[in-house]
C-alpha cells in the first residue's frame, strides 16, 4: 500500500516527447485511470512506474521512497501489459505462480493461490495448457491472474481488458471493480475505453501529447471538462461542438442563426458545447429551432438523431420510444444549465 | 502436369551438383574403404579386402585412436569455449545490452579470415622470438616466458583450441544475438516486474526461449569441430608428435602422405557416422515445425 509521486516526470526520444514534464499525485489506495487517445503516453508514465522505462527528468516516488535508481523488481509492483508478456514456455499455471516463485512464496501457498486468481479471472480449465493454445481473451486473463495473485504495492494495469468480448468485459470490470475494493491496493489503470474510466476510476486524468488534461473525478471529467479536448474526448457520442460567436448574450452559429441565451460576453468567435443527453428533442415548431434529421438509430435503450444544422451536424439523444426518420423534421432546444463555451484559438474552456 | 514436369526440372540441377560433389565422392569413399587402395601399387584400388581397413583402424593402430581422443577433446573444448563465450558476448552485444555500438561490426572481422590464415597468424603470434602473445604471456604469467609453446603437447594443443575459438566466436555470437533478439522483450520485462533477478530473467525466460537456436549453434561448431583441418595443418601439422592430430588431419596424412587411400576412406567413413547423427539433429532444429 503506497501512494505514487510523479514529479516533473519526462520522457523524451531525442526530439520527441513522450510525457512532457508532469506531474500527479496518486493517492494511497486510489484507483487512478490514466485516459487518452492512442500515443499520447500512457503506456510510457507506466512503464517509467515500473522502472522499465528511464525517466529522461523527474522524480518518481512510491510510498515514501524515491524509486528511479531502483531495479522494476525492487519496486513490487505488478503490472498488466499491453501485450500481455506471457511466457510462451510456461504453462498457464506457472505463468501464474512465476511472481510468487521468484519471491520465494512457499512452495504449499502456490497452488492455492494461483488456483484462486484463475478462478477470478474464470481460466480454471485452462491451467496445463501454453499460451500459445490460447485466444487473444484468454491470454490477457493469463496476464490479469499473474498480476493478482501476489499483493504489491501497486497495480499497474495497461488496457487489462482491451481484448476481451463485450459480455466478459463487464464481468471483469466489475470483477476488478470489486477485487480493489477489496484489496485496497494503489491502481494505475491505462484504458481508451472511457465507459472503463468512468466505472473504475476513483479519479481520471485525461492525456494528450504527453500532457495530463484534467485531472478529476469521473463526475469532474464528464460534467465540468477543463478544455476543448477533454469535452470532446468524454462521453459517448462525444460532445457535439458548434462553432459561432456570442452576440448580445445569445450564441449565434457560423450560419447566422441565433440558438440560444448565454450569460457571456460577446465574442467574435466561440465554441458551444453541448451533450446529446443535454438536448431534448419536439416536434417541429415546439423547440427552439426546427432541424432536419440527417440520420435516425436506435440503439435499444434510446434513439439518437444526427440533425442538420446549417452546414453542421449534431447528434441529439431522444426517448427510447421515438421513432422518426430521415429527412423528417423536429425541434430542439438545449437545456441552458449544461452549455459549454470554449475558445476556439486556446482550446480552453469559458466559465459562464 | 506441366506444374510437376517444370518443379523437377527446376531442381535438377542443384541435385546434380549435390550428387557430383557431395554423395558421388562419398560413394567412391565406401568403395575404395575395402581396397587395399595404396596410391603406390597399380591395380590396388580395385584389390578387394574386405572389413581389414576396418579392423585395422580398431584393433592395431593406436594413432587412430590418438586422433579419436584428440578430436573428442578438443571438440567439447572448444564447442564449450566457443558457446560460452558467444553467448556471454551476445548478451553484452544485444540489443538492450550493456555493449551495443560499431563493436558489433568489428566482431565479424576474425570469421572474415580463412582458416589456414588465422592457422598462420597465430604460428607467428606463438613464436618463441617475436610472437606478440607469446611475450604477453611470458608477462602475464612469468613461469610460461620461456617456455616454447608449440614445442609442448598440451600447450600447443591450447594453442590450437585458441585459435579456433577466436576464429568461430564472431559467427556463433552474431547467431546468438540474432536469437536473443527474436526472445520477445515484453516477456523479459514481465520477468523483471514480477520480481526475477537479472541471472533468474536469464535462466527462466531468455535460456529456454533461446534454446533452440543455442541447439542449432552448439550442434554447427560440433559438425566443424569434428572436421577441423586447416588450422591443425598450419599451426602444428598435427605435432608435436601427435599431440594435435586430429582426425581430418590423421586421414590426410595416411592418404596423401603415405598413399593408403583406401584405408584413409575407412576412417573417413567412420567419421561420418557421428557427422550424419549431427547433420540429422541439425535439420531436426532448423527446419523444425512450429
Ligand atoms: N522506444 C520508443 N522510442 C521512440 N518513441 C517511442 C518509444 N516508445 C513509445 N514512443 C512514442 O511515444 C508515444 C507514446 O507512446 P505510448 O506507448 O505511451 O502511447 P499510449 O498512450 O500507450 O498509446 P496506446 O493507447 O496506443 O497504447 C508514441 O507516440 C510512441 O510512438
Ligand atoms: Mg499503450
Amino acid at each position: 500500500m503506497a501512494e505514487i509521486k510523479l514529479n516533473n516526470l519526462t520522457k523524451r526520444w531525442g526530439d520527441f516527447v513522450g510525457v512532457d514534464d508532469q506531474s500527479l499525485h496518486i493517492k494511497d489506495r486510489e484507483f487512478l485511470v490514466l485516459l487518452g487517445p492512442s500515443g499520447c503516453g500512457k503506456t510510457t508514465t507506466m512503464r517509467m512506474i515500473a522502472g522499465l522505462e528511464d525517466p529522461t527528468a523527474g522524480e518518481i516516488w512510491i510510498g515514501d521512497r524515491m524509486v528511479n535508481d531502483d531495479l522494476p523488481k525492487d519496486r513490487d509492483v505488478a503490472m498488466v501489459f499491453q501485450n500481455y508478456g506471457l511466457y510462451p514456455h510456461m504453462t498457464i499455471f506457472e505463468n501464474i505462480a512465476y511472481p510468487l516463485r521468484v519471491r520465494g512464496v512457499d512452495k504449499s501457498e502456490v497452488k492455492p493461490r494461483v488456483e484462486k486468481a484463475a478462478e477470478q479471472v474464470e481460466l480454471t480449465q485452462f491451467l496445463d495448457r501454453k499460451p500459445k493454445a490460447l485466444s487473444g481473451g484468454q491470454r490477457q486473463r493469463v496476464a490479469l491472474a499473474r498480476a493478482i495473485v501476489r499483493t504489491p504495492k501497486v497495480f499497474l494495469m495497461d488496457e487489462p481488458l482491451s481484448n476481451l468480448d463485450a459480455k466478459l468485459r463487464v464481468t471483469m470490470r466489475a470483477e476488478l471493480k470489486h477485487l480493489s475494493r477489496e484489496l485496497q491496493i494503489t491502481t494505475v489503470y491505462v484504458t481508451h475505453d472511457q465507459i472503463e474510466a468512468m466505472t473504475l476510476a476513483d479519479r481520471v486524468a485525461v492525456m494528450k501529447h504527453g500532457v495530463i488534461q484534467q485531472l478529476g473525478t469521473p463526475d469532474e471529467i464528464y460534467n465540468d471538462p477543463a478544455n476543448l479536448f477533454v469535452a470532446g474526448f468524454i462521453g459517448s457520442p462525444a460532445m457535439n461542438l458548434i462553432n459561432g460567436s456570442v452576440r448580445n448574450g445569445m450564441f449565434v452559429t457560423t450560419g447566422g442563426t441565433q440558438l440560444v441565451k448565454l450569460d457571456a460576453a460577446d465574442r467574435a468567435k466561440a465554441i458551444l458545447g453541448v451533450r446529446a443527453d443535454d438536448m431534448q428533442v419536439h416536434d417541429a415548431g415546439q423547440g427552439d429551432i426546427d432541424v432536419t434529421i440527417y440520420a435516425f438509430e436506435n440503439t435499444g435503450e434510446s434513439t439518437l438523431l444526427t440533425v442538420q444544422w446549417g452546414k453542421q451536424r449534431v447528434i441529439a439523444r431522444g426517448d427510447r420510444h421515438l421513432r422518426k426518420d430521415q429527412d423528417e423534421v423536429v425541434g430542439i432546444s438545449l437545456d441552458p444549465d449544461h452549455l459549454y463555451l470554449f475558445d476556439p484559438e486556446t482550446e480552453d474552456r469559458i466559465r459562464i | 502436369m506441366r506444374d510437376n514436369t517444370l518443379k523437377y526440372l527446376l531442381v535438377l540441377p542443384a541435385v546434380v551438383v549435390v550428387f557430383a560433389t557431395a554423395i558421388w565422392p562419398l560413394i567412391e569413399a565406401a568403395r575404395l574403404s575395402f581396397t587395399v587402395g595404396r596410391l603406390n601399387r597399380p591395380g590396388s584400388l580395385e584389390q578387394y579386402l574386405g572389413w581389414e581397413n576396418y579392423t585395422w583402424a580398431f584393433l592395431e593402430e593406436p594413432a587412430f585412436w590418438n586422433s579419436v581422443w584428440v578430436t573428442a577433446v578438443y571438440t567439447i573444448l572448444t564447442v564449450g569455449l566457443t558457446t560460452i563465450m558467444a553467448l556471454g558476448l551476445a548478451l553484452l552485444l544485444a540489443p538492450g545490452g550493456r555493449l551495443r555500438s560499431s563493436a558489433q561490426t568489428l566482431l565479424i572481422l576474425p570469421f572474415a579470415m580463412s582458416p589456414a590464415l588465422i592457422g598462420v597468424s597465430f604460428r607467428f603470434m606463438f613464436n618463441p622470438e617475436f610472437g606478440l602473445f607469446d611475450a604477453f604471456f611470458g608477462v602475464l604469467i612469468p613461469p610460461l616466458a620461456d617456455v616454447s609453446w608449440l614445442a609442448d603437447p598440451n600447450l600447443a594443443f591450447a594453442v590450437v583450441v585458441m585459435a579456433d575459438v577466436w576464429g568461430w566466436i564472431p559467427f556463433l555470437t552474431l547467431v546468438l544475438i540474432g536469437g536473443l533478439a527474436s526472445v520477445p522483450r515484453d516477456t523479459v520485462e514481465a520477468a523483471q516486474v514480477d520480481g526475477a533477478s537479472g541471472w533468474r530473467v536469464f535462466r527462466d525466460i531468455t535460456l529456454p526461449q533461446l534454446g533452440p537456436v543455442l541447439a542449432v549453434v552448439i550442434i554447427l561448431k560440433s559438425i566443424f569441430s569434428l572436421k577441423t583441418f586447416d588450422q591443425v595443418f598450419m599451426l602444428t601439422n598435427g605435432g608435436p608428435g601427435t599431440a594435435t592430430q586430429t582426425l581430418s588431419h590423421y586421414i590426410y596424412f595416411n592418404g596423401m602422405k603415405y598413399g593408403q587411400i583406401g584405408y584413409s576412406a575407412a576412417v573417413a567413413w567412420l567419421m561420418v557416422i557421428p557427422m550424419i547423427f549431427l547433420t540429422y539433429a541439425y535439420a531436426k532444429f532448423v527446419f523444425r515445425k512450429n
